[in-house]
């Protein structure tokens, strides 16, 4: 620095001192404007800051109730996509059912072995088996035909949208924005307006597990035609390829690999989401899960979350092949079956599948045989029951579940929201401008401040600074879980040995599934969707700080070390600086994975924001809802773009 | 063979122009483009690659651009096909103008005239040998039989064959680069292009493969523009060589020119390290002797023209008496002596004997 003053001479001091005064004094004038403003207004939100967007929703939802007989938006548009969705739905269903039992579990085997060999196809089947074991057949059927009517949609709509994007640099700016802004919305936003559009039940469910799965699919196959190399983009070019040729002989081919990973995104996303929409009224797996969760009894809710775990493994088993993971070498390690031509195993699969259907039907095989089903609803309300009985208080040292809800409760949770809820809000506002100035400048400032304000204007400010307390919370209990541990799996083998399978597991579970253990032993309320949150957000950050950490390329650790650095020495003076920004974007993703398992708490009494939307989506208040969502995504908004731009400007010195 | 632009040369190039960035036309020409790169790059964010590139090729040449990493040569040919579009200027291969053509004009040209050869080879990992091999075909829209068997041929031409239905990751980049350049051969172009082919090659497989290109040369009389950044390789494949810098030549000439006589203090320094006795021929250094002379006896022995000075070098040190210079007809013409020998190993100027391209 001072080296650097030196060579520059006077008026880079001149310069400096301006940015300076610059970076310091206009904040800081405009912050002191807003709290005398806000002095003066009035410590609470004033009534007139109101966007008045409860009494116009409910007013937009009467209308589309009255009219949604005769009006053509409905009987042109909406109505003809939701018959669409329903018999495509219907379809697919018809055609598993009608494999029975037998013919899905082999159909999924065969899937898995040509995809990721014998051990895919033993783990996907025995996984698969397990929802019929827990009794849960049918409706991991219903489940899974919904997903698979939402990743088909999705990709018909993806893949043309991503072709172009991945081909031109200004369909990608486009769709960038519009991906970047989807991504923020927890999914209960989503569904909403849809319910507005659709109603409820499976054409709601489908179209909203669409939306959700189409910007994945949009950006897997743009990311894969953008990962393919240059030089063979040259190649092709230089050869005299046809844009179309180009196309299809070269780029297609070379994403393919990209895009397969991808698929297995846009599945296991759509899966999530399926499951979500029970909250729409469709029956399956989540239903069952969501009657539980509404009754309070941990067995009803337990057995059918499993099933939603088992579902999730074999899906994830048969669709990451390992083939797809590590390429043509695994390949030639790999049975025939797997190695040989595309079109001949879809032949064998096909052939064998319906012949083990048939057989099956002329069997009387209909349902999953009850012999070999368990219910273990009883077992578990009798577990639920113990833990209660021995967990809740007088555990030594630790306090048992109870004290433990108590205190995070009295001592953590309340200060910090009594702070943000007794604060005057034109404090919140101002404190949110200065973050946003300090963190990436005037811009950012704006944009903090203008969405404060909107959630004063949606009327949802004292349920937006709740939500907002156990967020930070969340965070901050996520973050110093998640670093030390993921320091540990970044730098000893070991350690990534151990964790490696339970990181890998947890990926795939839909957030809703993470509810179920929780209520197990905390009952209800706030303290239970902390604990689901934090247990849903610490896999990914502790999958990304190991992750930063490992990107760090070993010439410079090896400097380290060979100046006698010790390994603490190493780790703090080389590994962690240059995995900082690694790491910082490892924590803005988990940002986002809390914002939305928070609300979705709401379902097991954690409050707030989301209980807004559970309210407008089950009790048809759309207004509140709306309200509630459209506040969510203001916070979203703010959240993500503060901890974006830690991960993308080097911290000023 | 010589620098000046005849009509009947296969690739033509006036007053090229590349620039990166925003506007690039307005920097075409005028002040700023004669900034030095970093001032250019952080006043109007552009970077100028190429700049007022002149070449005539003649049908059957070898030219080798030469420069460091960074000088524009690979853009420089790119811009020949508009895998690059440039920013001003005309390229004209076999007498169509490129930089006008329409799409259609350009596919003909890609397909049919020019074919290419990368640095890091470039081969699609989806497909077979043979499939790659057979890719302009393909493209081309030849029937699978017939792009078979050329592809056979060709494989079998760079000594592969047999190979067909193996995959690009199953062979060592030297065996790579050779399926690069069977290729680019299967279409029969008029011409080849090569962006550093052996660059990524170990040294000993280089020169395998530039003795292949030797070979080729002497069995196809296809023209090639050949992009290197090691002196050696271009010494050993050039009929002329252009030493770029800075998206410029410096200098345009035979191996003999270059080494002889470096145009500026650059291109000394790039050819201080050769040794000259190696590319000099004894015409350069020999004293001229009119015919039928004085002292068309008293040599050690005779040479004809165009053998290198190194093979006459030990004939001088055993030997007090200098070395005569014949020409195809048997008579003297020259003689070279020890000290003429030393002094070019010394580094001596020896550019007065050279017809040099009056580049000084
Ligand atoms: N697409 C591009 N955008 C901006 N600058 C480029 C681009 N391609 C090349 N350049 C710049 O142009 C100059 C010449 O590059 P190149 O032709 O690749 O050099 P060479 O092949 O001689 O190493 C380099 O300084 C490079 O940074
Ligand atoms: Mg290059």
């Amino acid at each position: 620095m001072a080296i650097a003053a030196v060579a520059v001479g006077t008026p880079a001091v001149a310069s400096d001192r301006s940015v300076r005064w610059r970076r310091l004094v206009i904040p800081t004038v405009v912050v002191a404007t807003i709290c005398v403003v806000g002095a003066w207004i009035g410590d609470g939100v004033p009534t007139w800051l109101d966007a008045r967007v409860r009494p116009w929703s409910d007013d937009v939802y009467d209308w589309t109730v009255q009219n949604n007989g005769d009006h053509w938006l409905f009987t042109r548009v909406f109505e003809p996509i939701a018959d669409t969705l329903t018999a495509t739905n219907d379809a697919v269903l018809w055609v598993l059912r009608h494999l029975r039992w037998p013919g899905v579990l082999t159909l999924v085997a065969l899937i898995g072995w040509r995809t990721g060999g014998a051990r895919a196809a033993i783990v996907g089947m025995l996984a698969m088996a397990g929802c019929g074991v827990l009794g849960f057949w049918d409706e991991t059927m219903v489940t899974i035909a919904l997903m698979l009517v939402a990743v088909i949609v999705a990709l018909l709509i993806g893949i043309p949208l991503g072709i172009l994007a991945g081909r031109s640099d200004r369909a990608e700016r486009w769709l960038r924005g519009v991906l970047d802004t989807a991504q923020v919305m927890p999914a209960f936003v989503y569904f909403l307006p849809v319910v507005v559009a659709f109603g409820i039940r499976v054409p709601a469910a489908a179209i909203a597990t669409v939306v959700y799965a189409t910007p994945p699919a949009i950006r897997l196959t743009s990311h894969g035609l953008r990962s393919v190399p240059v030089v063979a983009t040259e190649v092709g070019n230089s050869f005299g390829c046809t844009s179309r040729q180009l196309l299809a002989k070269v780029q297609l081919p070379m994403a393919r690999r990209a895009m397969l990973l991808g698929l297995n995104q846009v599945i296991m996303m759509a899966f999530a989401i399926v499951v979500l929409a029970s909250m729409l009224g469709v029956a399956g797996l989540g239903g069952r899960v969501l009657s539980g969760l509404q009754r309070v009894q941990v067995g009803q809710a337990f057995a059918p979350g499993l099933a939603i775990v088992f579902a999730a493994v074999a899906l994830d088993r048969i669709t990451t092949g390992e083939r797809a993971k590590r390429g043509d070498r695994v390949r030639r390690r790999m049975p025939a079956f797997a190695r040989g031509r595309a079109h001949i195993a879809t032949i064998v699969t096909v052939g064998l599948v319906v012949a083990v259907a048939i057989i099956a039907a002329g069997a009387g095989a209909d349902d999953f045989p009850s012999a070999f089903t368990i219910d273990i609803t009883e077992p578990i309300n009798d577990a639920v029951r113990w833990v209660n009985d021995n967990f809740r208080t007088g555990v030594p040292v630790v306090g048992g579940t109870g004290s433990f809800s108590d205190f995070l409760t009295l001592h953590v949770l309340n200060p910090v929201r009594d702070l943000l809820v007794d604060s005057p809000w034109w404090a919140v506002v101002a404190a949110s401008f200065a973050i946003g100035w300090a963190s990436a400048g005037w811009r950012l400032a704006a944009l903090c401040g203008a969405c404060f304000v909107g959630i004063a204007a949606l009327r949802t400010w004292e349920l937006a600074m709740d939500t907002l307390s156990q967020v930070l919370v969340i965070i901050a209990v996520s973050v110093l879980l998640a670093v030390p541990i993921g320091i540990c799996v970044g730098r000893s083998n070991r350690a990534e040995r151990l964790l490696r399978p339970l990181l890998d597991a947890a990926q795939v579970m839909p957030a809703f599934v993470y509810l179920v253990p929780v209520i197990f032993l905390f009952n209800i309320g706030r303290v239970p969707g902390i604990v689901a949150s934090v247990i849903y957000a610490l896999p990914p950050c502790i999958r990304l700080v190991s992750l930063g950490l490992r990107q760090v390329p070993i010439a410079p650790r090896e400097a380290a070390i060979s100046f006698g650095a010790t390994p603490r020495q190493e780790l703090v003076k080389v590994q962690l600086p240059m995995a900082a920004r690694a790491i910082m974007l490892g924590i803005n993703q988990t940002i986002l994975m809390v914002l939305s398992m928070v609300v979705i708490a709401a379902l097991i009494g954690a409050g707030g924001l989301g209980l807004e939307t559970v309210y407008g989506l089950t009790k048809s208040e759309i207004g509140r809802g709306v309200a509630g969502g459209v506040s969510i995504v203001l916070l979203a908004v703010v959240l993500d773009r503060v901890t974006q731009s830690w991960g993308t400007h080097p911290r000023r010195t | 063979m010589g620098a000046g632009a005849t009509s009947d040369s296969v690739i033509e190039v006036r007053g090229l122009w590349k620039v990166f960035g925003p506007r690039p036309e307005r920097i075409v020409g005028s002040p700023s483009a004669d900034l030095s790169r970093r001032q250019l790059e952080a006043t109007t964010g552009n970077v100028v690659a190429v700049r007022e590139v002149d070449v005539d090729v003649a049908p059957g040449e070898a030219f080798v651009v030469m420069g460091l990493s960074g000088s524009g040569k690979s853009t420089l040919v790119r811009c020949l096909t508009r895998l690059i579009d440039p920013t001003a200027g005309i390229v004209r291969i076999g007498g169509v103008d490129v930089t006008a053509a329409d799409g259609e004009t350009l596919l003909d040209v890609r397909r049919n005239r020019v074919s290419m050869v990368f640095q890091h080879f470039g081969l699609l990992p989806h497909r077979s040998l043979a499939d790659n091999v057979a890719f302009g075909l393909e493209v081309r829209g030849v029937d699978k039989s017939r792009r078979r068997a050329k592809a056979e041929e060709m494989l079998d031409l760079v000594g592969l064959a047999g190979l067909g239905s193996a995959r690009p990751d199953q062979l060592s980049g030297g065996m790579q680069q050779r399926v690069g350049l069977a290729r680019a051969l299967a279409t029969e172009p008029e011409i080849l292009l090569f962006d550093e082919p052996f660059s990524a090659l170990d040294p000993l497989i280089r020169r395998d493969m530039q003795d292949e290109i030797i070979r080729l040369r002497s069995e196809v009389s296809t023209t090639m523009v050949f992009i290197t950044h090691d002196l050696s390789e271009a010494l050993r494949l050039g009929d002329r060589i252009a030493i770029m810098r800075d998206g410029r030549f410096v200098q345009v000439g035979t191996p003999a020119e270059v080494v002889g006589a470096p145009a500026d203090e650059y291109v000394s320094n790039f050819v201080r390290d050769v040794s000259r006795s190696h590319v000099l021929a004894v015409e350069s250094i020999m004293t001229l002797i009119g015919a039928g002379g004085a002292g068309t006896n008293g040599f050690s022995a005779r040479v004809p023209l165009g053998t290198k000075v190194c093979d006459v070098m030990s004939r001088l040190a055993h030997h007090d008496l200098p070395v005569g210079v014949i020409d195809e007809d048997g008579i003297v013409v020259g003689s070279v002596d020890r000290i003429a020998a030393l002094r070019l190993v010394a580094g001596e100027d020896v550019l007065d004997v050279i017809d040099g391209t009056g580049d000084r």
